[in-house]
């Protein structure tokens, strides 16, 4: 939980262009270590695009990513995955007929010298970042499908914690969840900001962003459109994002 | 009162069933500390209830001797227990032995709304019943936590500003509409204090003080083994104790309370320069962690509040003083100087220091007290024919009692 003053992660004056279409306009925006920063906005306030500029998926038309205080290109999500950032997108990309740690070591599996692999050793792994976050599924070996949606979320972020990450980027993690599901993720992610890492957390709804947020940036038209602590009034924030201040 | 034989038997079946809904689970031998019966009797009572299946016994060990533990049987029904604190929501459901069977933390934002947060905790009832696969209609009631003063008769938050935006919300009636369930709403710190005085620190004593140490200050005053309230329910609001007549104004109206020291925004205050921006739970991991700025605010905050707990344990001359809230999960950071702080008064050190103890609960006291106030206030056993009787007084307490005299 040290915060340093050097941002882990930061946006300088990012644009992003569609065609004519102008989906980002100098962005601004900065995480630390053990801080999660909410990032709200109207529907094609630009929120997306700037997870999808941090995940490498899109690069900037200009403008400065910087890690640590040094500008990189993030050129593509394994490029991200490198640079210690790891995102969780709305759609999670998880696999119902793969269980738990097939899930969360898909595509990148432990395996021998021999090729074999070492199912030991990663449900070893999974059992250990399932307990750090307090996540609280039946057994490693379980099918997904047989999951809550809070349970997939959970499995999404800890799917994101093998690569050691020092941001996590989280999209709409609490959007059609169950109250008490919703508060699992929530929970998650107080963990993650103990863990120290450094927290984007996009969403809807101001009671979520709220609850859990060290810092909210409002986005409108993609611009930045204010900076608000946690503790300021739901008011304030929603009249920031509706263009009414 | 007629002395025939069945009705003192009735009598002390409903005497050690209460004993056992007080504490939840109670060995033979704690029974007849509790309730002042034989051995022989309170072995006979228990063999009559097991037979009628109100209550069950199973092995256990006590001071490392095995022991007959008995508690009240599952069939008696769930009790929902919930913690509204300042920025977060816990919700439990517990069987009628305080056994925990599901639980759920929700963070929630500052300056909480009532509607949305009472939504919330219907739907975490709902949830959370489904969870463990029971039905609503087995929850025997739902005991609320509220950080604020509340009338305990008719479950609504009595003084104003106390709370922002909860002032004059009958929680326990909005919460009834929701759920359909019988609700009972009582403050965060009696609650606290009914847990320890039932099930943790204080249950050997008759007379403490529960004092929580979180966002706000607040204590729970236990005589006589029952919870004082006061009139609308505002007894040991220590939050709102001047101790700084030329202080800010609180947001009750007062000035100068401790609650505009200790646990609000002036308490995290001074760290802003040198540690930035901070929440609470920030506060308390790091104090613990060693930092010496959040050690040094969180023990300036005991002695302030040790003070305050001084000249309240002077009046009522407690046996022991019980310390939670999640302040006090520090340990000795911050009861240390609280301790020191009571040191001081020569009238607490007689007949020798009074005892100043962490919640045995830590940081689940008010979750727990509850549940016990969920359990004690509904009819769980209506054919047990209850007759209330008086508690008697164990040896402890006889002698504790010629203290002040």
């Amino acid at each position: 939980m040290s915060r340093d003053r050097t941002p882990l992660l930061a946006l300088r004056q990012v644009v992003k262009r569609f065609g004519a279409v102008e989906a980002l306009v100098g962005v601004d925006l900065e995480v630390r270590a053990g801080e999660v920063v909410a990032l709200v906005g109207d529907n094609g306030a630009g929120k997306s695009t700037v997870a999808k500029i941090v995940a490498g998926v899109l690069t900037p038309d200009a403008g400065l990513v910087e890690i640590d205080g040094e500008p990189v290109t993030i050129g593509s999500p394994a490029a991200a995955n490198r640079l210690g950032v790891a995102t969780v997108f709305q759609d999670l990309a998880l696999s119902e007929n793969l269980d738990v740690t097939q899930n969360i070591f898909l595509g990148r599996e432990l395996r021998t010298r021999q090729g074999f692999l070492r199912d030991l050793e990663m449900e070893r792994v999974t059992r250990q970042i399932l307990q750090t976050l307090t996540v609280r599924v039946p057994s490693v070996r379980t099918p997904l499908r047989t999951l809550s949606g809070g349970q997939r979320q959970a499995v999404a972020i800890a799917r994101t914690l093998v690569g050691e990450p020092r941001v996590v980027v989280l999209d709409e993690p609490t959007a059609a969840l169950s109250v008490a599901q919703t508060a699992e993720v929530l929970t998650h992610v107080q963990r993650l900001r103990d863990m120290g890492l450094g927290v984007i957390l996009i969403s809807h709804n101001m009671t979520d962003v709220r609850a859990v947020s060290d810092r909210i940036e409002v986005l409108r038209h993609g611009r930045n459109n204010g900076s608000f602590e946690a503790t300021a009034s739901h008011e304030a924030i929603l009249a920031a994002i509706t263009g009414a201040a | 009162m007629s002395g025939s034989q069945s009705s003192l038997r009735e009598a002390n079946r409903a005497a050690v069933l209460d004993a056992v809904k007080r504490h939840g689970g109670l060995t033979q031998v704690e029974l007849t500390g509790a309730t002042g019966l034989s051995a022989a009797t309170v072995s006979t009572i228990v063999k009559e209830l097991v037979a009628t299946e109100l209550v069950a016994v199973r092995s256990t060990t006590r001071s490392g001797r095995r022991a007959q533990l008995v508690t009240l049987t599952h069939r008696l029904g769930l009790a929902a227990g919930v913690e509204i604190g300042h920025r977060r929501l816990r919700v439990a459901l517990a069987d009628a032995s305080h056994d925990v069977l599901a639980e759920q933390v929700l963070p929630l934002p500052s300056e909480h709304r009532a509607d949305t947060t009472l939504d919330r905790v219907a739907l975490l009832v709902v949830e959370l019943t489904e969870r463990i696969g029971r039905e609503l209609d087995e929850v025997v009631g739902v005991g609320v936590a509220v950080p604020a003063p509340v009338d305990p008769e008719s479950g609504t938050v009595t003084a104003p500003g106390v709370l922002h935006g909860w002032d004059g919300v009958a929680v326990a009636q909005v919460l009834e509409k929701r759920i359909a369930r019988p609700v009972f709403a009582d403050n965060d710190a009696n609650l606290g204090a009914l847990a320890e005085s039932a099930v943790g620190a204080a249950k050997d004593c008759y007379d403490a003080l529960y004092v929580r140490v979180s966002h706000g200050t607040g204590a729970g005053i236990v005589l006589g083994g029952r919870v004082l309230h006061g009139v609308a329910g505002t007894a040991g609001e220590i939050g709102h104790v001047l101790v700084d007549p030329g202080g800010a104004i609180c947001r009750c109206g007062s000035r100068g309370c401790l609650d505009t020291v200790v646990g609000g925004p002036a308490f995290l205050e001074p760290l802003r320069t040198s540690h930035g921006t901070l929440t609470l739970r920030d506060v308390v991991t790091r104090a613990v962690a060693g930092d010496p700025g959040c050690a040094r605010v969180v023990a300036d905050a005991g002695a302030v509040v040790g003070r305050v707990v001084a000249d309240l344990a002077t009046s009522v001359a407690p046996q022991r003083v019980v310390v939670g809230g999640e302040l006090a999960e520090t340990g000795d950071v911050l009861l240390a100087p609280l301790r020191e702080a009571l040191r001081r008064r020569a009238l607490l050190d007689v007949p020798h220091p009074l005892d100043v103890v962490p919640a045995a609960l830590g940081p689940r006291a008010e979750l727990v007290g509850a549940i016990v106030l969920a359990l004690q206030s509904t009819d769980l056993l209506p054919s047990a024919g209850i007759v209330p009787v008086d508690r008697p007084r164990a040896e402890h307490e006889a002698s504790a009692g010629g203290r002040t005299s």
